[in-house]
């Protein structure tokens, strides 16, 4: 299943095809432009739709999806490595999903992504390079900063 | 005269009829009030007797997609082993399709901050788990693989899911021919029926040839391998170790 999926024929009257293990992966993103509040930026693999995106969410997630919209991004084909050949990067699909109107709330829902990389203060044990480097880079920059007694006026001008 | 009179009376009548159905859709309506009542207390008292099964509080909607909020900003993440195929042929199929829906929501959390720390080039934290969902991913695709493969042995006696055959194809070589699905008889397939799976005469002396050449490559790589091995005897008298 995992592997590779070999889509049975259609005929007329079959049910409809059930997927026991999806082997498909989605990746939510922080969108590059700007998006309306109530869109989520999700990458997906080639192989899904639109409908299978809402299928997914809805019942794995459990997250009501109002409408869905997908492209194909085409990556570059520019790089080129040691042999001077080109190197392709793989597309792939990216799908904007809305999300549905909250009635109970008379809300709209909105997804905003979280910082989950926040910036947290540093602080090395003594004795370490870097903390020798972290103190080394604050005198340097000490040293950076203007006279403060020169108030402001440029270092050429004065005596 | 007559006429205005049935008319009244069975307007009279109409909005008896009418004041009865309002009634009576009102007691459906205050029925299933109730029973939703009683159905969403029983909803609630359930999970007071479950309590001590479960060990992680349901997390909903998109949040699933990201880590839980301690774990933001940590340079480290602990997790467990993967799991192994030895574990996994203990637990039922039931719990096997829940399992797969664990590691597969695990996955999608674990590419999204992948892509994150991608995109404001950092380091991921702790970047083994990904590996380790993938590998517990193939393991209990392999276990449920040889479950049906078994099942398969016992109910039809067919070895592979996907049936074929040997056949040569017209280079005269054998190949394993896995049979497809065709929406029509192979009869009426112009295009499978033009394919040729003998061996033409013109190929029969190359045949000959082509097994000629493989035999005299194997015996030439035999011999190789040998004196190699006497070369490396006589550099390495010692034997410490086989070759």
């Amino acid at each position: 299943m995992a592997k590779r999926i070999i889509y049975p024929i259609y005929q007329l009257g079959n049910p409809q095809m059930r997927f026991f293990r999806p082997p498909f992966t989605m990746t939510l993103v922080r969108p590059g432009k700007e998006q309306p509040p109530d869109t989520v930026q999700f990458r997906i693999p080639m192989e899904i739709t639109k409908f299978d995106v809402r299928n997914y969410l809805e019942t794995i997630y459990s997250v009501p999806v109002a409408a869905v919209r997908t492209r194909i991004q085409y990556c570059t084909n520019k790089k080129r490595n040691h042999l001077n050949q080109r190197v392709k990067r793989p597309d792939y699909k990216v799908a904007y999903v809305q999300l549905v109107f909250n009635w109970v709330q008379a809300q709209q829902q909105t997804f905003q992504f979280p910082d989950i990389f926040p910036e947290t203060e540093k602080k090395y044990e003594e004795g370490t390079a870097e903390e020798m480097q972290e103190k080394f880079m604050e005198d340097e920059r000490q040293r950076q900063k203007p006279d403060p007694r020169r108030g402001g006026v440029t270092e050429w001008f004065g005596l | 005269m007559a006429a205005a009179v049935t008319s009244r009376l069975s307007a009279a009548l109409c909005r008896q009829f009418q004041r009865v159905v309002t009634v009576s859709s009102f007691t459906q309506a205050h029925y299933a009030a109730q029973t939703i009542s009683k159905f969403q207390s029983c909803q609630q008292r359930a999970p007071v007797y479950s309590r001590a099964l479960h060990t992680s509080c349901v997390r909903k909607g998109l949040d699933e997609f990201f880590d839980l909020p301690e774990n933001w900003g940590e340079p480290t993440v602990k997790s467990g082993a993967p799991w192994t195929a030895k574990q996994l042929r203990t637990k039922s199929n039931e719990d096997l399709h829940k399992l797969w829906y664990v590691l597969l929501k695990e996955k999608n959390m674990l590419l999204t901050i992948e892509q994150e720390a991608k995109r404001q080039c950092l380091q991921m934290p702790s970047p083994e788990r990904v590996k380790k969902v993938e590998r517990s991913m193939k393991r209990l695709d392999t276990v449920v693989q040889e479950r049906a493969d078994s099942l398969r042995l016992l109910q039809t006696g067919q070895e592979k899911a996907r049936p074929g055959a040997w056949r040569k194809n017209v280079f005269g070589k054998t190949i394993w021919y896995k049979f497809r699905e065709h929406p029509i008889p192979w009869h009426l397939n112009t295009r499978y029926k033009r394919k040729r799976f003998y061996e033409p005469l013109h190929v029969t002396p190359y045949t000959r040839l082509s097994l000629e050449k493989h035999l005299k490559s194997k015996v030439r790589k035999e011999r190789r391998e040998k004196r190699r091995h006497k070369e490396l005897a006589e550099i390495f008298p010692k034997k410490t170790a086989v070759a």
